[in-house]
């Protein structure tokens, strides 16, 4: 029974129970994409990566420039 | 529990144990093949008080040749004007600084906190992949970026590889990438902590350009949770060595009592006060955990975003961002906040007090210290009648710093100790195929 608590979380995490393939109309749908406005996430990396001493995480760490 | 069900949680723990943290999406809205598409933007960003301030254009064309294999290139224009921190401290007088170029010099008021004016520069980058399936379940992805401006140059190359596994809800992929930045700064590289010398004195500086590499690795883990809910979970670490200074950012040498700047008498033209130009380190690891989650009530969609960032610099820190998408009539409304906090570098020292050891790392750039910043923002996109889409977005940020209580002396505390920013950001995006 504690192995199955432990689980839990992790069996959700996996999706244990998978979305069938006819279930996508949602995750389908282009607002849904986790990468659906990637200019704006590259403008907005661009300009966090000169103003703040962190960058990447969502992709590589960017950067290229000198950004003074 | 029965045995079977006692299997199954156990098979599930181990996957997921496998598994542990994307480069690639399991859910990709499907472009049209055979056609191109168009993504492009207009951007101004303008700091607050004759700061930098950047007119920037991109242009984004997709073109997806069938089965998924897809070619992308971004190509971006950057003009920069305006002035940036320079990191000597503000004093009750006027100070007088050698340009970067050496051939010149400027005075900042009284009071101000002294800005760098001579900064005009030009960029253009280069970004291109192209991705394709390697096989049922697998995508391979290889690209490459190019950026120049007038003092350094990029290039960069990077390949992942994502596996789909549980029905493509679950997608696995580990990434590299590896580039090489050239730096050639103007006016020379200045021997770090060496003193700001007369305009026309270039014996600190040392001609040529000096490089940096960065490889970055990167382990995504995307999981659809339900029908309307999908997680993504990104560990990267980076790695960078070689020329990391900031061939342009000072320290000021103050006075143990009064905290002023040190006076010095320039021969002719030049600094009338006790700069020192910064050194960092010469390696950087950086790791990061990125976490976002996309989910749809019904129509509009939430989007969450939380990022954690270690340094071996002694910066730690957190990005929290949320976005909501709101259908409105032909198009949408989407209200977005982003909090970001760092702690300081080890290494940052928002002056040098005389007299005492000349730390061998020192740096009094604020993107070093320790701040906070807020944007607050807001996205309007309207679908066209053609199926093209235009949108605009407006952001205001802002970053509040602090020096740590120990590192003030004497007058500073009468003064403005960290140059605080606020920026507005316009975009303009048009999105069209041909």
């Amino acid at each position: 029974m504690k192995k199955l608590v432990l689980c839990l979380p992790l069996l959700a995490l996996a999706g244990c129970a998978a979305v069938q393939p006819w279930e996508r109309d949602v995750l389908a749908r282009p607002d849904m994409s986790l990468d659906n406005a990637p200019l704006d996430a590259a403008i907005d990396d661009h300009i966090y990566f000169s103003k703040e001493a962190s960058s990447g995480g969502r992709g590589f760490g960017g950067g290229g420039c000198g950004c003074n | 529990m029965k045995d079977t069900d006692s299997f199954n949680a156990t098979l599930a723990a181990a996957t997921c144990a496998l598994l542990g943290s994307s480069v690639a999406t399991p859910v990709v809205a499907a472009e049209e093949a055979g056609r191109w598409s168009f993504d492009s933007t207009l951007l101004y960003y303008g700091e607050s008080d004759d700061r930098v301030s950047d007119v920037s254009a991109a242009v984004s064309a997709l073109r997806n040749f069938g089965d998924d294999r897809k070619l992308s290139a971004t190509l971006t224009a950057d003009t920069l004007t305006g002035a940036s921190p320079s990191g000597a401290i503000a004093l009750d007088r006027p100070q007088t600084f050698t340009s970067p170029s050496g051939r010149a010099a400027y005075t900042t008021s009284a009071g101000d906190v002294p800005l760098d004016d001579t900064f005009l520069d030009t960029r253009f980058a280069l970004n291109a992949s192209w991705t394709q399936p390697l096989a049922r379940l697998y995508m391979f992805s290889a690209g490459f970026g190019f950026s120049t401006e007038y003092d350094y140059t990029h290039l960069g190359a990077n390949l992942s590889l994502a596996r789909d596994f549980n029905k493509r809800n679950t997608t696995v992929s580990a990434g590299v990438a590896y580039s090489q930045d050239d730096i050639d700064p103007v006016g020379g590289r200045p021997l770090p902590l060496s003193q700001m010398l007369d305009v026309g004195d270039n014996s600190n500086k040392r001609d040529g350009s000096e490089s940096k590499d960065v490889l970055d690795l990167l382990l995504g883990f995307t999981q659809v949770l339900n029908r309307t809910t999908v997680l993504r979970v990104n560990y990267s670490y980076s790695d960078s060595s070689g020329y990391l200074n900031d061939p342009y950012k000072l320290l000021s040498v103050v006075d143990p009592v009064t905290g002023d700047t040190l006076t010095r008498t320039p021969g002719g033209l030049g600094p009338d006060g006790v700069y020192l130009f910064e050194s960092r380190p010469d390696t950087r690891t950086k790791q990061s955990l990125y976490t976002e989650v996309k989910h749809s009530f019904g129509a509009p969609v939430m989007h969450f975003a939380y990022r954690y960032m270690t340094d071996d610099w002694g910066i730690d820190s957190h990005t929290g961002e949320v976005r909501l998408r709101w259908p409105l009539g032909d198009g949408y409304i989407e209200p977005q906040l982003r909090y970001y906090t760092q702690s300081a570098a080890d290494f940052y020292h928002a002056s040098l007090v005389a007299g005492t050891a000349v730390p061998r790392y020192a740096s009094a750039d604020f993107r070093l210290g320790d701040f906070d910043a807020t944007t607050v923002g807001i996205k309007y996109g309207h679908d066209t009648s053609s199926g093209n889409e235009w949108s605009i977005r407006a952001e205001y940020y802002q970053q509040n710093g602090s020096v740590p209580r120990e590192q003030i002396v004497g007058n500073q505390a009468n003064r403005e100790q960290y140059p605080d920013l606020s920026a507005v950001i316009v975009q303009f995006g048009y999105r069209f195929k041909l």
